[in-house]
């Protein structure tokens, strides 16, 4: 991902207080309130470190008569130290800047030193005066001693050098206080040799003063003086030595010694130290095992961070896994992906608003508010920022417009927490994610709470882990940090549970959005959750898939991997090379935990891990699940010979022998088995053997492989009908043989070409599809129209038949002038549609124009390309949706006793029908008979416009001349229909006669 | 009604047009107390639905022509929903258990006994029993046909059931020996001609003999298809001619198509074509069998003497493992390869006897 490595750099330079969080790291687990800024850190760190210089100030008085023989290392220590010092005004710079560029920090010059306090010289600095006055004030009633620290704070304040004399002795509390003498050893100005003569004269006094004093002290510490001697030169000498620079640029050679021999003399000074008592009793001894105590917690907590890699020698480790021992303390210890690491860090700094209760300011922001103008994104709604670096990254600002993270939505709600509450990792086991989830919820100051799959997730357990974790902190552990939950292995866990996160997740939502009251923040989550699975497409995981900051963790670089597994196995004393361990970890499909595992059972075997040893051997690899596009490439192409067993037990002088191995059949197929076997999809493997194994190229004239594949398909087709109708999986090792087949018929030495089968797919589709049209049709057929068949008859007989005897030759004219055949053959059309319950709709094609379409769709039915459906235009296909419809109409109203009435008078008829009931009430009974014969009448005025009316009208009024009951029937009423008069007109009869 | 085949259909035993002995026979049968349960088999297109539909009305009389259809839903014990359509008159009941597919015992078990339980209301008809009409009796599963031999044995006082089916091979004997199984056969060429012309009569029509025989060869003696024809023929062109274009299924086209395209040429390219035409087919829901039949039939006709044998013996092996398969293109494909690679055969041989 990281396709642009200058950027990462201007990214590292952009979050360097982020990164300045991570020095401050083994600080933060004291401190309560989380993330800090350096300076906070810085502050507390020196908080921290306040107490044990002031007790080693104690130590160092009162073993004044105590020496080491390591002196001469202090001395070296001391001149580094200077060095540095004089070297970068501000430590925390210089350490960022050793980070930058990637220099993992130790001490400069290996293990000469064997204090490793880097920081001594400037924590002095500032602890100077308290320190030396707290120390000897201790000591006050001593005027001997009084007289010492007037010296000392002369000396400080008089010059850098004695300053630092005093950083000197700070770092070396636990050895004795014989720095004095180093002083002299090393400097020449006299100046210096006076101050020391006199401290020393001072000292001979207090201690004469304390009578404490042994005889031989004095020959000791010439002792000493010469042992020193031996070991520091200004020449170059003849002892292994170390050539380090003063301050005023003289060479000093200093001698190495073994650690043994170090070990060695220090057991005899203390041994003697004891021997000879001490000045303060008891209560010197206890002090003295405190800071050595201090010496050791201090040691761990400096050194730990610093060199990822702990220290191998101490006997305590032997027996620990590799995996664990060599596990990335620190962020930037991961391996992981940048990318990734960093968008999940920013989304858990996000939350540092809720948590913490301070704005998280992403460096966009801080350029949005520093008003550079234009780059006030989409962060623009967190409220406040602290601009306290501004001009110092503004070159490289356009970094984030330029990359966005991938899916985090660095929006904040209401309440200032992200939008999207869980952050869901995902990716294949052996990559870290665990470990990163950890190492940044520990970096961005939480507390981790873990519930892995080996912990109850019944929903009432997780559901109580949940809001404990949430809701509660600890009491008892004075670790006030806030939690962080990290749900491991998710995609195991109970359906129920993951339904309970994400409700708990949104309900809080809601309750917040309800009501804004006291209540409301009871059920707020106010936690990061994080969630880590193996297989992000995991059913279960549907609902949490969508809400949740979704880091997919992209595979760690073989490369990166076996760069950090040299390290370890340097740190091991394991012997191997780059190479093997490439190997290695691509032979493991880069996992790191199974790489380490590896190389820890190899250094168990023996001393060194070799190619050989790496592709020899079944370790590390693992039951990887191989993508179906490898399995079709394995199945379609003969594995060309690799460095294989074989191989490297053959060596390289038979590389002919090793070529015939290689591609045998045996090797062959045991290869195709174990690809297959890997992948276990068995079906969706065949059906993508099937569709590629024709574009194969091979050399078959007469199809007699073909045939034989063809076989192994059906074969393989009986098996699996077989399994999934009776379950009898029995049969199912059986299935993978196929392949084999396919393997030795098909494979060439070329790269095959495989597209993804989706044929099978679209057939299923396209079958489903038309099963539908076809059952819609079968639905529509009216109970008399029985004769065309069902089932299988209607489709395979009537369909294709009846779309040619739907479409007659009709011309593109009005209906009523339609020869007489035209319209017997549109007649007949319109009652089979009918009966078979099809209508022409009007849709919009795709090409944008309309199309009248027969509903159900039966030109889809049996439609084979090339041929013909219904061959009807549009004019006739509108003309016939018309006549359907009327027909419909017409069959569903109720049958009158004039079933073969016209089309067109249907409706009216029964208009007319209705009306003399309607008037009936009206009249009174005698008037029946002839009520009856006014029935037409009416008929007839109201038909006022229609042409056939018209005739009625006219046989009507002949009929009722004839009949003179009417004409002379004393009672007359008019007619009055519809909503409008202007279509009225009162007709009567004499105006008719 | 409209469809020729709908318009003049018979109704009555009387008015049938062939096997009229064996409609007496039925009517013989109605007039008996004891009516048992029948199977009529024969091929598609032979007037079997017709006879049963005669059958009823000459047994409740015109009462069952009043028909109405149904859409029934059953949930199936796995609690998927499946419709069933039924035509129903007060006295009989028309199902098409294969529409459920593999749920097809679920209809049994749930209509068919449902309703095979119910006595008549009606007390004044003519029989204390009603009918059950199970139409393509063959696609049904085993399941349900075991489902069906208690129910027809428990309720035979207040119903009877009629099978109707293609062929009695899938039936289970249990099923068989319970019911009088009553062959339909496809009428012959003379019947169908009559039937045809008779027909043309009643719409005005005059149909040319020469034209009614290809009529009857294009159709396979299936009557349904040949009155569809002829009804397609005339909208085609009204006044017949002798010679006149008969409209043809589009299935039977492409496959002859296909068949001949394997003859045409035998690669690894065009066998994927020929996949594509079988996908096509099967898509269309021609059944797998169909295909393989006329697959075989073109291939057969189309080929040597020789290999004759060979192909039908491969068809035969092909289809009958088919039927234990689900992916019937796997077995299409296999056959249409292997009659590839002996047609290859076939050729390079002819071409080495011809050398010589």
């Amino acid at each position: 991902m990281d396709q642009y490595p200058d950027e990462n750099e201007e990214f590292e330079l952009q979050y360097q207080d982020e990164l300045e969080l991570l020095e401050d790291l083994p600080d933060e687990f004291n401190a309560y309130d989380g993330p800090s800024t350096s300076k906070q850190a810085a502050a507390k760190q020196k908080e921290n470190r306040a107490p044990p210089p002031a007790l080693k100030d104690i130590s160092r008085l009162g073993n004044s008569t105590l020496c080491s023989p390591q002196l001469s290392q202090i001395t070296f220590g001391s001149s580094q130290l200077i060095g540095e010092d004089e070297g970068d005004g501000t430590s925390t710079g210089g350490l960022v800047n050793r980070r930058l560029f990637g220099t993992p920090k130790g001490p400069p010059v290996g293990r000469g030193c064997s204090t490793p306090f880097q920081r001594m010289p400037a924590i002095a600095e500032l602890e100077n005066t308290q320190l030396t006055s707290r120390g000897f004030g201790l000591e006050k009633e001593n005027p001997a001693a009084n007289q010492l620290q007037e010296v000392g704070l002369k000396n400080v304040n008089k010059r850098r050098l004695e300053r630092d004399l005093f950083g000197d002795i700070d770092d070396l509390f636990h050895e004795s206080y014989e720095d004095p003498m180093v002083k002299k050893a090393r400097t020449e100005e006299q100046r210096d040799h006076e101050a020391i003569n006199r401290i020393l004269e001072l000292r001979r006094k207090m201690r004469e003063s304390s009578k404490t004093l042994r005889k031989d002290d004095v020959s000791r510490l010439k002792a000493l003086h010469d042992f020193k001697m031996r070991n520091l030169s200004y020449e170059i000498p003849n002892w292994p030595f170390l050539a380090i620079q003063r301050s005023d640029l003289e060479r000093i050679y200093v001698r190495f010694h073994s650690e043994e021999y170090e070990q060695r003399q220090l057991e005899l000074i203390s041994a003697r130290g004891e021997v000879a008592g001490s000045l303060l009793g008891e209560a010197k001894v206890k002090i003295w095992q405190e800071a050595g105590e201090i010496v050791l917690s201090r040691a761990a907590a400096a050194e730990d961070p610093d060199v990822t890699l702990v220290n191998s020698n101490s006997n305590s480790e032997i027996g620990r896994l590799w995996v664990d021992k060599y596990k990335p303390r620190k962020y930037i210890d991961l391996l992981s992906d940048e990318m990734t690491n960093r968008s999940l860090l920013y989304w858990l700094k996000m939350w540092d608003k809720v948590v913490f209760g301070k704005a998280f300011h992403s460096k966009r922001e801080q350029e949005a508010v520093t008003g550079e103008g234009g780059t006030a994104g989409g962060a623009g709604n967190q409220l406040n920022s602290f601009n306290k670096r501004t001009g110092k990254f503004e070159s490289n600002g356009g970094w984030r417009q330029r990359k966005s993270r991938q899916a985090l939505n660095t929006n904040v709600d209401a309440l200032g927490r992200p939008m999207q509450k869980v952050a869901l990792l995902c990716g294949p086991p052996g990559l870290g994610k665990t470990t990163l989830a950890h190492t940044i919820a520990r970096h961005a100051g939480y507390n981790v709470r873990e519930i892995n799959a080996s912990d109850d997730r019944s929903p009432e357990a997780f559901k109580l882990a949940l809001e404990n974790g949430t809701q509660m902190s600890s009491v008892l552990n004075e670790d006030k940090r806030p939690n962080c939950i990290v749900l491991d292995e998710i995609d195991g866990a109970p359906r129920q549970s993951i339904d309970y996160l994400v409700k708990f997740i949104s309900d809080a939502v809601y309750s917040k959005v309800k009501a804004k009251g006291a209540k409301a923040e009871h059920n707020v989550l106010k936690r990061p959750i994080i969630c880590i699975c193996n297989d992000v497409y995991d059913p279960a995981l549907r609902p949490l898939r969508q809400v949740a900051f979704v880091v997919s963790f992209p595979p760690i670089d073989a490369a990166r991997l076996a760069e950090r597994l040299v390290k370890i196995a340097y740190k091991e004393q394991l012997k191997t090379d780059f190479g093997s361990l490439i190997a290695l970890a691509e032979k493991s499909g880069n996992d790191v935990r199974s790489c380490i595992s590896s190389m820890q059972f190899f250094n168990a075997q023996k001393h060194s891990l070799t190619l050989q040893d790496v592709l020899n051997n079944n370790l590390g690899q693992k039951d990887r699940h191989q993508g179906l596009f490898a399995v079709w490439d394995a199945i379609f192409r003969i594995q060309r010979p690799r460095k294989t067993l074989q191989t490297d037990a053959n060596k390289v002088d038979e590389p002919a022998q090793v070529t015939m191995t290689n591609t045998s059949v045996t090797t062959r197929v045991r290869n195709v088995l174990e690809v297959v076997h890997s992948s276990g999809d068995f079906e969706r493997l065949t059906q993508g053997v099937y569709e590629n194994y024709l574009q194969q190229k091979m050399p078959d004239p007469n199809f007699t492989g073909v045939c034989e594949a063809l076989k192994w398909f059906c074969f393989t087709d009986s098996l699996q009908h077989q399994i999934s109708r009776q379950q009898n999986y029995s049969v199912y090792p059986y299935l993978q043989y196929g392949f084999v087949v396919w393997h030795l018929l098909f494979a060439t030495l070329a790269w095959p070409k495989i597209a993804f089968p989706t044929r099978g797919f679209e057939f299923q589709q396209k079958s489903t599809n038309q099963r539908n049209i076809f059952q819609a049709i079968c639905k529509g057929v009216t109970t008399s129209a029985l004769g065309v068949g069902q089932g299988r008859t209607l489709l395979l007989d009537t369909v294709p038949l009846l779309k040619r005897i739907l479409s007659p030759q009709l011309r593109s004219v009005a209906v009523q002038l339609l020869s007489p055949k035209e319209q017997q053959d549109l007649r007949h059309t319109i009652e089979v549609m009918v009966d078979l319950g099809l209508t022409f709709v009007q849709v919009k094609s795709q090409e944008g124009h309309y199309v009248f379409q027969t509903e159900p769709d039966l030109d889809a039915l049996s439609a084979f390309p090339g041929y013909t459906g219904l061959s009807l235009p549009y004019f006739s296909r509108q003309l016939i949706a018309r006549e359907v419809d009327l027909e419909r109409i017409r069959r569903a109203a109720p049958k009158g006793g004039a079933p073969s009435a016209a089309a067109a008078k249907t409706k009216p008829s029964g208009a007319a029908a209705q009306l003399p009931n309607h008037l009936q009430i009206l009249k009174p009974k005698p008037i029946s008979v002839s009520n009856m014969h006014s029935a037409p009448k009416q008929q007839l005025t109201k038909d006022f416009f229609g042409r056939i009316t018209h005739k009625t009208t006219a046989t009507n009024s002949a009929e009722e001349s004839k009949t003179d009951a009417i004409v002379k029937s004393p009672i007359w009423y008019r007619y009055k229909e519809g909503f409008n008069n202007a279509v009225r007109k009162d007709v009567h009869i004499h105006e008719l006669l | 009604m409209s469809l020729w085949v709908d318009k003049y259909r018979p109704r009555e035993l009387s008015k049938l047009d062939f096997h009229k002995e064996q409609a007496e026979n039925l009517r013989n049968l109605c007039k008996q107390s004891d009516f048992p349960h029948l199977m009529f088999y024969g091929p598609s297109g032979a007037g079997k639905k017709t006879r049963i539909m005669c059958l009823l009305r000459e047994m409740y009389g015109s009462g069952v022509e009043r028909l109405r259809s149904e859409t029934m839903t059953f949930t199936t014990p796995s609690n998927r929903k499946v419709e069933v359509m039924t035509v129903s008159s007060n006295y009989h009941l028309e199902v098409n258990p294969s529409d459920a597919g593999m749920y097809d015992r679920t209809v049994v078990i749930d209509l068919i006994k449902q309703v095979a339980q119910t006595h008549q209301i009606e007390i004044s008809g003519q029989r204390e029993f009603k009918v059950i009409v199970i139409s393509e009796g063959d696609e049904l599963t085993k399941d349900a046909q075991h489902a069906l031999r208690r129910t027809m044995e428990k309720y035979v006082a207040t119903c009877r059931i009629i099978i109707s089916v293609n062929s009695t091979s899938r039936i289970i004997p249990a099923i068989r020996s319970r019911c009088l199984g009553i062959r339909v056969a496809a009428p012959n060429e003379t019947e169908i001609v009559s039937i045809l012309q008779n027909t043309c009569k009643r719409e005005g029509l005059a149909l040319p003999v020469e034209l009614a025989k290809r009529l009857v060869d294009k159709s396979e003696r299936n009557l349904r298809r040949a009155l569809l024809m002829l009804e397609a023929a005339k909208v085609a062109k009204a006044p017949f001619t002798a010679n006149q274009e008969i409209p043809d299924l589009d299935w039977q086209v492409f496959l002859r198509e296909t068949a001949s395209q394997i003859i045409s040429e035998q690669t690894p390219v065009k066998l994927e074509k020929i996949r594509e035409r079988l996908y096509e087919l099967l898509i269309q829901g021609v059944p797998p069998n169909l295909i393989f039949r006329g697959l075989v039939e073109q291939l057969v006709s189309n080929c040597d003497m020789s290999i004759k044998a060979k192909t039908l013996e491969f068809a035969t092996e092909y289809e009958h493992r088919m039927q234990s398969g689900a992916k019937h293109i796997f077995h299409l494909e296999a056959f249409v390869a292997q009659f590839m690679n002996i047609y290859k055969k076939f050729l390079s041989e002819l071409v080495m006897t011809d050398d010589f």
